[in-house]
């Protein structure tokens, strides 16, 4: 344990260097840059409001909103860990020539994710402003639902990336499911139109716990049921533990499939 | 391991040929892939404090599949018709060396016979299958050429992300950018993407940061062979200021006449065992002669022989 964390200073610049150059990576030639960090998820929210809107917009209150908090967590957490997956096969220069711990490429590529999350938060703001869904209080918690999902993520990242780095058609699994997650979970219809008896399936899906505990703090103004937020924790913890052990397990064969 | 086994050579300061009792008296585990009953626990030596890198009894395994699966599909169907075989193929096999600290030593041997793999291990790039490497300190690897570079970014960028790499923080690699632009002789390029340079400027670039930032150990996998004959005299000087400095360095190279320049000793690697240890212009000879002696003699038979570097 002493020794992991004396690694994990001892490369801490390492650390650095490599979000960054990630970051200028993503942006590499384009002329708005940054910029599409704030605005592709606002398009996209446009574009699902005004195609979801006719079906939902009656039954639910600030529906724009409802999406947005939906969408931002939900792919948040997809593109994260899909970026985290090919980490391995993509540094495979550095990894071949280096002796880096590997876990630092699945951090790098969750946190880039994250900054890209974080600067969707300023349209988000505008857009709550601007839709008229008044800022409060509750909105300061948000910090501690983001280390979650943030946790969350890393954990899913790394489990994927230590079986998709021996298995490409990973990749295209994750891409089906995906799909299937965005329909299963309520990104953009109320969980009351799921019958009664299967609710609780669909509120044992992780993503919906952190989606719905962000919606109950930014629309509903209230503080989100300790249930929820137990729930979310543990989601969290267990995700990371289980991706961490497993990517222990799997990184000292990597170099043979790299 | 079908191969038989070759008791490696040593030679002393002088030439003549020595037992190494310590390699003699360890017994080599030849089974214990097969069963780990049979494995002899060797109690844990002492590494004496001058010791900078201490390989112990290295054996480095591929798994050489024919087929190799990428992807569920084949994985299962060859899983099902049971398959899933690999061909083993001892990339080294019980390799023994120590570098004692401010030594220079160089791995020669023929294309395929394991030096990269062995700089590899030592620098922590793969883990061996069997056996231990210690280094004491920290090392500075340099494998091939454009090692850790991103070729999108910048010269300045590169120096700050390779210095990253070995650890360093960005106000440490700032107090050693010009010393490191200088000795590559880039200065005029620093902002241009590293795509652009061409190949001798970035081995330039990964010779002066992996020299310029202070490491215990460093190593070179043949870099010196694309800088031209004044770069490489520059860095011949270079390597020698750091040897007299304490810096331990291994080399690899199939330049006979630099590895005797720069490296007192050398280690002759063939197929994947070691075969003669000792000063560098005795074994560089051997292997010379060996070298011109295959190419005299009559071609044996060809086998098939798939090679790892």
């Amino acid at each position: 344990m002493k020794k992991a964390l004396y690694e994990f200073y001892n490369y801490f610049p390492f650390l650095k260097e490599i979000i960054k150059r990630d970051f200028k990576r993503k942006y590499y030639k384009s002329i708005l840059g940054v910029a599409w960090s704030m605005l592709s998820p606002l398009l996209i929210m446009i574009v699902m409001t005004i195609v979801f809107s006719t079906l939902f917009n009656r039954s639910i209150p600030h529906y724009p909103i409802y999406l947005f908090t939906g969408s931002l967590i939900f792919n948040f957490v997809f593109d994260g860990a899909t970026i985290c997956m090919g980490c391995i096969l993509g540094n495979a220069g550095l990894i071949n020539k280096m002796k880096i711990p590997n876990y630092f490429f699945c951090i790098s590529s969750v946190t880039q994710s994250f900054i890209t999350l974080l600067l969707s938060f300023v349209p988000f703001f505008g857009v709550c402003a601007v839709t008229g869904v008044p800022l409060n209080m509750y909105m300061l918690l948000l910090p501690l639902l983001l280390v979650l999902v943030y946790i969350f993520t890393l954990g899913l990242g790394m489990l994927l990336c230590a079986y998709a780095t021996f298995l490409r058609d990973l990749n295209y699994v994750v891409q089906v499911l995906r799909r299937a997650c965005m329909y299963i979970t309520p990104i953009f219809y109320p969980i009351d139109i799921i019958p009664e008896q299967f609710r609780f399936l669909w509120e044992l899906n992780p993503i919906y716990v952190y989606i719905k505990i962000a919606r109950d703090m930014c629309i509903d103004a209230t503080l989100p049921s300790e249930k929820m937020l137990i729930v979310g924790t543990c989601y969290s913890l267990l995700m990371l533990g289980l991706g961490v052990v497993t990517f222990k397990e799997k990184q000292d064969r990597f170099f043979l499939y790299i | 391991m079908s191969e038989k086994k070759v008791t490696p050579v040593f030679y002393d300061e002088s030439g003549n040929i020595i037992s190494s009792s310590e390699t003699l008296l360890r017994i080599n585990p030849e089974n214990s892939s097969h069963g780990s009953s049979k494995r002899i626990i060797t109690p844990p030596r002492q590494i004496s404090e001058d010791v900078s890198v201490d390989v112990n009894d290295v054996s480095v395994m591929f798994n050489l599949s024919k087929n190799r699966e990428e992807g569920v599909k084949e994985y299962f169907i060859n899983f099902v018709k049971g398959k899933l075989s690999y061909d083993e193929f001892w990339a080294l096999r019980n390799i023994n060396l120590q570098v004692k600290k401010g030594d220079s030593l160089a791995l020669i041997g023929r294309n395929g016979s394991g030096k990269s793999t062995l700089l590899k291990t030592i620098a922590g790039i793969i883990r061996p299958t069997r056996g231990t490497v210690k280094v004491r300190g920290t090392i500075a690897p340099l494998i091939e050429i454009s090692g850790g570079f991103d070729r999108t970014l910048s010269a300045r960028e590169n120096v700050f992300l390779s210095g990253a790499m070995h650890g360093h923080t960005r106000k440490y690699m700032k107090s050693k950018f010009d010393e490191i632009i200088e000795f590559a002789e880039i200065e005029k390029f620093v902002d241009v993407p590293l795509k652009n340079f061409s190949s001798g400027m970035i081995s330039r670039l990964g010779f002066a940061i992996a020299t310029c930032v202070s490491a215990d150990v460093v190593i070179a996998d043949e870099v010196l062979a694309v800088g031209d004959a004044r770069f490489r005299m520059k860095c011949e000087e270079r390597i020698k200021k750091l040897l007299s400095g304490g810096t331990t360095f291994l080399l690899v190279s199939h330049n006979n006449a630099s590895v005797k320049k720069l490296c007192r000793k050398a280690a002759w690697i063939e197929k994947g065992q070691l075969r003669e240890v000792g000063p560098s212009s005795i074994v560089c000879d051997n292997y010379a002669k060996f070298i011109t002696g295959l190419s005299a003699a009559p071609k044996e038979p060809k086998k098939s022989r798939t090679a790892i570097e």
